[in-house]
């Protein structure tokens, strides 16, 4: 016969979870009913169990956020097959006849866009050469590059004698480049901003409109302009002939 | 008929995972009581559960093998932030909740004392008593999530509840002396 004393913790905790055969447990069942100490041991353990249960029915704010739904992503190899291969298909298709209809004209304009930075420290650009770099991404290390080529671009136009305007656009959290508490750069767009006039920077309003709806107040850093819409205004600049690089 | 039902099961088990994720997520939530934190544990238990699905030889053991998954992304995390938190000191870890003037206003419901006692037990115990306590697990599986002894888990629990009624006793309101009865004097 047992007695609460020697009923370890572990061994009623064990009773409390159903974890004993039932020869312990009716062994168990017997002290209880011969001794109160234990019974309420045994009371207290199952009070804070169903405490703990209690406590987290309802966990707060359980939304699946829409990135969040599994509906939307799966590994590759859980996709169905005929419909990737048919996917793919299609997709070469559709490449394949773009290439064909535009593969004059796009050439050209893509690989010169593409080595509009490069090209300017060989002097390949021409004479006059008006240049808007969009800048959509808030990753220190691109956002460090743009403005390293940017300044290596007016510096050799400058030792060169030739004109250039460069406008830097920004949007969505690329913007954070022009906010005067949050970019790492202030310092040095100030510097560009003194030493080549021919240099602007501009923030997208839709993005600030976003931001201050969602509660962030932007400061944006002096002699920084606004643009309506950064996508109006690189439509714009591409009509007036301006060159178009992405960061 | 096997590849077909190759294709077939696929959706099945994700909706199975579907079904589990709010089990996962209550569970993540009494481990880190962050609810942005617990929704991305559980996203990433899901997503490293689609990938490796394969893995998973017995259908039936699907409950347990995901919660090992969570626990293992739950260290991930610890390891991850080992300039906030000292993983070798897992065990011990205790992990405080910021209280805000709403959090204190709620101290008087039973469910943040017993948020806020669960929070100051140390890891390893807290994910045992969770286990058990939340989603039933028997000691040998919860022994098999967290890749522990089983006599570690009865330790463990044992710890946890006894520190548990401690901090509810040390929680609770501080009951008001006896209440003189009014008494008629005749």
């Amino acid at each position: 016969m047992i007695n609460n004393q020697e009923i370890s913790d572990e061994h009623l905790n064990s009773f409390v979870d159903n974890e004993l055969s039932l020869d312990e447990q009716s062994e168990i069942f017997n002290a209880i009913g011969r001794d109160e100490a234990l019974k309420e041991r045994v009371c207290g353990l199952r009070s804070l169990k169903e405490m703990v249960q209690h406590a987290y029915r309802n966990p707060p704010a359980y939304r699946v956020s829409p990135i969040n739904k599994l509906n939307n992503w799966r590994p590759l190899n859980m996709l169905n097959m005929p419909s990737l291969s048919a996917c793919l298909l299609l997709l070469l298709l559709g490449w394949g006849s773009g290439w064909i209809m535009f593969s004059g004209p796009m050439t050209t304009n893509t690989s010169k866009i593409l080595s509009l930075f490069q090209a300017s420290q060989s002097n390949d650009i021409a004479e006059q050469g008006n240049i808007i770099v969009h800048v959509s991404n808030s990753n220190p290390v691109r956002l460090q590059t743009a403005l390293d080529e940017t300044e290596n671009l007016l510096a050799a136009y400058k030792r060169d004698n030739r004109q250039v305007q460069v406008e830097i656009i920004a949007n969505a959290s690329g913007v954070d480049l022009l906010r005067s508490d949050v970019s790492p750069y202030a310092k040095r767009i100030e510097l560009m901003m003194a030493k080549y006039p021919n240099l602007d920077f501009l923030a997208c309003s839709q993005t600030i409109n976003k931001l201050q709806k969602s509660g962030v107040i932007v400061h944006l850093l002096p002699h920084t302009g606004i643009a309506a819409s950064a996508v109006e205004q690189i439509n714009k600049r591409l009509q007036q002939g301006w060159d178009y690089v992405r960061v | 008929m096997k590849i077909l039902s190759l294709f077939c099961g696929t959706d099945t088990y994700q909706k199975q995972l579907e079904r589990i994720r709010p089990k996962l997520y209550r569970v993540a939530f009494s481990w880190s009581h962050n609810a942005a934190l617990a929704d991305d544990l559980v996203q990433e238990t899901l997503v490293k559960a689609l990938k490796n699905f394969r893995q998973l030889r017995d259908p039936a053991q699907l409950n347990g093998w995901l919660f090992s998954i969570l626990a293992n992304c739950w260290r991930d995390h610890f390891r991850q932030h080992r300039d906030m938190e000292d993983i070798d000191a897992l065990e011990e870890c205790h992990c405080a909740i910021q209280t805000t003037p709403e959090d204190e206003h709620a101290q008087s419901q039973i469910v943040s004392k017993v948020w806020d006692a669960v929070a100051k037990l140390p890891v390893g115990q807290r994910q045992v008593l969770t286990l058990v306590d939340l989603e039933e697990f028997p000691y040998i599986e919860v022994a098999a999530i967290l890749s522990i002894p089983i006599g570690t888990v009865m330790s463990r629990l044992s710890r946890a509840r006894q520190s548990l009624k401690t901090l509810l006793n040390e929680l609770a309101p501080q009951q008001p002396g006896q209440v003189s009865q009014i008494r008629r004097i005749i």
